[in-house]
């Protein structure tokens, strides 16, 4: 956990009401402990991302949203597909072979 | 370490501001957060900050241009490791960035792919109907002739089976459809015969082969004969050849099995067999004889005293 004092310091360019702004819009969501911001190692990657792609990458401000919703999205789907790929690697061979088939099937319809 | 203009895609003569825009958009496109999927992005990406921290600076690129420094030796001075946010965001179940969830968990499964495929309270929306099981004993020249089977199954339907010929002890026969019906629209399951072939008196399987055995008499084996034998396609003549014995195996050709996989044979072992009650007259005979003609039918057989 970081306050957010630390995370300004090691992140450089950032300033305060930068990440106030970005914490208002929910791009970051610190744990609040008796009103103050508290950062775990994901917010802390997620925010060095961020500033990544605003300050090296110079994506606007006003594309961030988009970008971190789709990128969010992304990572879910992966979490999800995950999921899927484990229940059916536990499935007996010839359900697997079936869906594998499937698939195949449908990819040159 | 390969050429950091080259990385960048760049002339050794560009200007800064080129390099910097080469550098934003290679960096987009191969960022690995961007990319999860892409195994390669993080040493793609990392090649091309690194190739930056060199042309990316006026100061540090002249030295690099005059061979004062090389591009690993650049490299050397990189700050540690970078840890990424896709190893936070990935393989984490219940990830606090996951959409969809409302802060009540639930993720991508809530979203309208899942919720299609499952259900929203993780009851089936549709399934297809259970697959049943039965076991049919079938005599063993159906199974090598073919044949078709009525059968009433538990909930007293009725199912035509056909056996299709040649078919082997164990084999399952798979009627699509015919089992019980899916639930919400789902395909109905199947009924999964599996076959069990009574054996035979006189016949044996092997693969498209079928083997008997044949007795003879003393006479027969010395002298030869045309016998009549029992063949899965009804009596063939067998001719004995002279001086056959015990063990002698014949070929009916083409009298197998005619499956799909091909035609096999018929093969006869003969076994000669003493009367019932040897009596006197051939004892004496015999005896007589080997008297005159002695002979060790064990003396070619290793192993035998």
């Amino acid at each position: 956990m970081m306050t957010e004092a630390e995370l300004i310091e090691i992140m450089g360019q950032l300033q305060h009401e930068v990440l106030r702004r970005w914490i208002d819009h929910g791009w970051v969501r610190p744990e609040l402990v008796d009103g103050a911001a508290q950062f775990d190692a994901s917010d802390v990657a997620r925010v060095r991302l961020i500033c990544e792609l605003h300050y090296e990458l110079r994506i606007e401000e006003d594309s961030l949203p988009v970008m971190l919703s789709l990128m969010d999205q992304l990572y879910s789907v992966r979490q999800s597909m995950r999921k899927l790929l484990s229940a059916v690697e536990a499935q007996p061979e010839d359900v697997r072979k079936r869906i594998a088939t499937l698939m195949q099937t449908q990819t040159r319809s | 370490m390969t050429d950091p203009y080259q990385i960048l895609g760049v002339t050794r003569d560009a200007k800064q501001a080129e390099i910097r825009k080469a550098y934003i958009r290679l960096a987009k496109s191969n960022h690995p957060d961007l990319h999860p999927g892409d195994k390669g992005a993080e040493a793609r990406f990392k090649e091309i900050a690194a190739a930056y921290d060199i042309v990316g600076d006026e100061k540090k690129r002249a030295r690099f241009d005059s061979g004062e420094i090389d591009a690993s030796g650049a490299e050397r001075q990189k700050p540690p490791e970078r840890e990424f946010y896709r190893e936070h965001a990935e393989g984490h179940p219940g990830f606090k960035y996951e959409p969809f969830s409302n802060g009540s968990g639930g993720g991508f499964e809530d979203s309208d792919l899942f919720t299609e495929l499952f259900g929203r309270r993780g009851q089936r929306a549709s399934a297809p109907g259970a697959d049943v099981h039965y076991t049919l004993g079938v005599d063993f020249t159906e199974a090598v002739l073919g044949a078709k089977k009525r059968v009433t199954m538990a909930d007293g339907k009725t199912l035509d089976i056909t056996i299709p010929a040649g078919l082997m002890d164990g084999q399952i026969l798979r009627l699509r459809g015919q089992g019980q019906p899916g639930h919400g629209g789902g395909e109905p399951g199947d009924v999964l015969v599996e076959i069990h072939i009574n054996p035979h008196p006189v016949f044996t399987r092997d693969g498209n082969d079928i083997r008997s055995t044949l007795p003879v008499t003393l006479a027969e084996a010395l002298a030869g004969a045309k016998l009549k034998v029992a063949t899965v396609s009804g009596q063939v003549q067998l001719t004995i050849p002279k001086g056959s014995n015990t063990g002698t195996v014949l070929r009916l050709r083409g009298k197998g099995v005619k499956s799909r996989s091909g035609h096999g044979d018929h093969f006869v072992q003969l076994q000669v067999m003493l009367p019932k009650h040897p009596d006197a007259e051939l004892t004496k005979a015999v005896a007589d004889w080997e008297a005159r003609h002695p002979y060790d039918p064990r003396a070619a057989k290793e192993g035998s005293a």
